[in-house]
């Protein structure tokens, strides 16, 4: 029933075909088209990035996927589940964009509530959310109020939420959206982790570089529609050139390697100091000191 | 997941039912029973050189009538804010991402909120008989000093006859029912509603309508050449409105009147079915709802 | 896409409507039978308790109205304001007419105090015109218990009540023994209404044999109903009736 574009006989994670949304506006004629024929397939085990820029309809495509909005017309299917059941969630963890959760409960009662509504209890289900916890980083701040927790601690505790019932398919929206660069480079690390035990994950971020470092597949949208497809090497590489990075070598080693280059008929494109990026730089500054859980004046104490 | 997936679960319905239960705990809801207890110890207090008859008629009006406002209140203005506060925190997301079913949600919401008022009812209610009683034990050792012994059974008799009857156990539980259907109302209004004022506002309108549907029904079925400009008004009242006049039986409780079993079924049936219709009018329109 | 369930909403209420309607006018009917839902709320009313009270009133808060007007009808006492007070009492058994000890209070307050209070007042030097303003006093309490007892038919207080005012107001002992012979029999009366009822006969012209036997039979039930009244009509009547002595009982001589 389903078209493997692979021609593999697995299911795939996530299908979309032919979807499109639009959105009446109340009081006015006009409407939005946020998805516009949108078709795609994330299979098993991948990490899918969809991106594209503000308002071109991300969000919409995923949240039809997870079934809480109905498309106007196409269909999604989670391992191949059609959205509108319920079931088709019981595989699914979702992080929204700027997740809030309720305020007044601790994190340790946050994931123990969505636990139990994924219906799950027990002592296992309090191993569970301790383990979680300490994934995410969050075990010293489990018995702390929510309304309390900063912007990078909310998103972590929604990357918790999302896998208390063990999903095989994690549906992120913006997961680093508001958080320090340590701090997605761990979300970062997780989402490497999970695609090494065999979790598919769809996320759409802002933060290409990020994207790039661990995506197998991108689609990038645009005004709704699907504008690229495919494997991330496939699109980025620049396949006639190579790139040589040197350490300790003279400039005379240099003129060398270019007249090598110019006599096999190549061309030297560019010779640059590579530069450290901002994201390593700010890290090696910050690093020992970043505290995300425990503000300094709390370490002071001590 | 090692379990096939339930359709319905008690376990998740419960889940969802103490979470909201417990986030109305956090609003601090229960500090109007302050409030309730005052306004009968005030009353008490208030009343003391009157006759015994009508300070127990006083109390009774009171705390039944404040029993009444309060469970009426607490039903629209918690109920309203739910829905809107869970959308726009987004938590409505989080929750129904997961698997489960929109009933189910809905249902654990609203038990969550026949939970709070369950709570708050029983426990004004403890207040009211606590406050009877001690009025009573004050009142008797007055009334029997100085009688002869032949006369104080009559007088006990009499004492205890004008503080606690029977009939005020239905009357609290038709005041139960009646704040569960105004909730099932709420809900109802909340899911199509786009602010909670707007929910809040329909509540009270709906309410007082309500109070005054068996005007138009009763000149309805009794005026069968009226106009029928007048006709199709007076049907849609009664038609689409609630009999809340039918189902308020505290100023008559309070009054003296016994409740026949048969009335009081009759009645809490009535209550009843609005409140499993408004329900399922509330979940049909929650299932189509574009969140 | 929203439109369908709201009509299929829509029309789940209507149909709802349509099947609870009848039952509605039903449950009405029965309430009505029972006492339930007090009177019919006139528009005068509104004006006499205010906008907001008639309309809390009606929105199922009757009681509390009442009481708020009584205990200001308490406070125009104090004042001795005596056709504020009957104005008062008139709304508050008009919002909760099930509430016997309103309607008893209102014409205690009537025929008892402001009778008294009119026949003392230092305003009216004339005596005729006291006699009348007292008289007017007396009927309009027997009036609130008339209108008492058409809403609690099946409370004896109100006979009661009703049968001392006519006693004692009015001297009418025909009238009183009729509502005392009322009270008793309604179910749960006290059994000393057979007794009022059976003394007031005794004093009602043409009626001294019936009241011979009434008594003779409290009599008869034993020495609970030998109180020092009952022993004393029934000797009354012995001799006023010409009972032979084979047949008349033995009245103890001043019984302690
Ligand atoms: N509930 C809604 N009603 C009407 N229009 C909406 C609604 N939700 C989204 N839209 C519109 O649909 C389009 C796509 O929105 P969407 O949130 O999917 O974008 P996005 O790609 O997630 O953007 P961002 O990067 O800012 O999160 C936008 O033009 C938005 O205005
Ligand atoms: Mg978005």
């Amino acid at each position: 029933m389903n078209i493997d574009p692979q021609g593999l006989n697995t299911i795939p994670a996530i299908s979309i075909r032919n979807l499109t949304k639009v959105y009446p506006i109340p009081f006015r004629r006009e409407r939005v088209v946020a998805v516009k024929d949108l078709s795609l397939d994330v299979l098993p085990g991948q990490v899918y990035g969809l991106l594209g820029p503000n308002g071109s309809g991300k969000s919409t495509a995923m949240k039809i996927v997870l079934g809480l909005i109905s498309p106007t017309s196409g269909q999604t299917q989670i391992f191949g589940r059609d959205s509108s059941e319920v079931e088709s969630r019981e595989d699914v963890g979702f992080l929204p964009e700027n997740p809030y959760f309720y305020k007044y409960l601790t994190g340790a009662e946050t994931l123990h509530f969505f636990g139990k509504v994924c219906g799950l209890g027990g002592a296992k289900l309090r191993t569970k959310c301790a383990e979680l916890l300490k994934l995410v980083g969050l075990e010293n701040a489990a018995s702390r109020r929510l309304g309390g927790y900063s912007k990078g601690m909310l998103q972590r505790i929604g990357l918790a939420q999302a896998l208390v019932q063990d999903p095989r398919l994690l549906v992120l929206d913006e997961p680093t959206a508001g958080v320090d660069p340590a701090g997605s480079r761990e979300i970062r690390d997780l989402i490497l982790d999970f695609k090494a035990r065999g979790i598919t994950v769809l996320l759409c971020s802002h933060l290409l570089g990020q994207v790039q470092e661990i995506c197998d597949r991108i689609g990038i949208l645009y005004h709704g529609v699907l504008v690229r497809e495919g494997k991330l090497e496939d699109l980025v590489s620049i396949e006639n050139q190579t790139e040589l990075i040197l350490e300790n070598s003279s400039p005379a080693v240099l003129e060398q390697v270019r007249a090598l280059v110019e006599k096999s008929g190549g061309r030297v494109v560019e010779t640059r100091k590579p530069q450290t990026t901002l994201e390593s730089f700010f890290l090696d500054v910050t690093s020992g000191r970043r505290t995300a859980e425990e503000p300094p004046h709390v370490r002071r104490k001590e | 997941m090692d379990t096939p997936h339930k359709i319905f679960s008690p376990a998740r319905l419960w889940a969802i039912a103490s979470n909201t239960l417990l986030e109305l705990v956090r609003l601090k809801v229960f500090y109007f029973l302050l409030l309730f207890a005052l306004l009968i110890i005030g009353s008490s207090a208030f009343m003391l050189d009157f006759k015994f008859q009508e300070q127990f008629q006083v109390l009774k009006d009171m705390s039944l009538g404040s029993m009444s406002i309060f469970s009426w209140l607490l039903a629209v203005l918690a109920t309203a804010m739910l829905l809107p506060k869970e959308i726009e925190d987004r938590t409505l997301y989080t929750i129904l991402a997961k698997p489960v079913p929109r009933l189910e949600y809905i249902l654990g919401k609203l038990l969550g909120i026949l939970a709070l008022l369950f709570v708050s009812i029983l426990l004004m209610s403890v207040m009211f008989v606590i406050a009877l009683y001690i009025k009573q034990q004050a009142v008797l050792t007055d009334a029997v000093r100085g009688l002869p012994p032949e006369q104080t059974a009559d007088v006990i008799r009499g004492v205890k006859a004008s503080a606690f009857t029977v009939s005020l156990i239905p009357c609290v539980a038709m005041i139960y029912i009646k704040s569960a259907l105004l909730a099932s109302f709420t809900l109802l209004a909340s899911t199509f509603a786009t602010s909670s004022i707007f929910t809040i506002i329909v509540s009270f309108v709906v309410y007082f309508i309500g109070h005054v549907q068996g005007i138009a029904r009763e000149s309805l079925l009794a005026s069968p050449n009226a106009s029928a400009l007048s006709k199709v008004f007076l049907a849609f009242v009664s038609l689409l409105f609630p009999d809340l006049r039918l189902l308020n039986l505290t100023d008559d409780v309070v009054a003296g009147n016994a409740i026949s079993s048969a009335i009081f079924l009759k009645t809490a049936g009535l209550g009843l079915s609005y409140f499993c219709v408004y329900t399922l009018a509330a979940y049909l329109i929650f299932a189509f709802k574009e969140l | 896409m929203m439109v369908k369930p709201l009509a299929a909403v829509f029309s789940m209420l209507l149909l709802f409507g349509a099947a609870k309607l009848p039952f509605e006018h039903r449950l009405e009917q029965e309430d009505r039978a029972a006492f339930f839902h007090g009177a019919k709320l006139s528009l005068g009313l509104r004006d006499q308790v205010g906008q907001l009270g008639f309309l809390a009133a009606l929105s199922g808060f009757r009681s509390l109205v009442a009481d708020f007007l009584w205990i200001e009808a308490h406070t125009a006492w104090e004042g001795t304001q005596w056709g504020r007070m009957a104005l008062l009492f008139n709304n508050v058994t008009t919002l909760q007419p099930r509430v016997v000890m309103f309607w008893d209070m209102a014409a205690w307050h009537m025929a008892y105090n402001a009778s008294v209070a009119a026949m003392q007042d230092p305003k009216q030097p004339r005596l005729a015109l006291r006699l009348r303003a007292q008289r007017e006093y007396f009927e309009l309490g027997k009036d609130f218990l008339i209108r008492g007892i058409e809403n609690n038919p099946d409370r004896y207080l109100l006979y009661e009540r009703l049968g001392i005012v006519e006693r004692d107001k009015f001297g009418d002992h025909c009238a009183a023994s009729r509502r005392f012979g009322e009270a008793a029999a309604i179910r749960g009366a006290p059994t000393y209404e057979k007794r009022f009822m059976a003394y007031e006969l005794s004093h009602c012209p043409g009626h001294e044999r019936e009241a011979y036997e009434r008594l003779l039979a409290l009599y008869k039930t034993g020495r609970r109903e030998w109180l020092p009244t009952l022993l004393e009509r029934l000797e009354y009547l012995q001799k006023a009736l010409n009972i032979p002595a084979a047949q008349r009982v033995n009245i103890p001589e001043k019984k302690l």
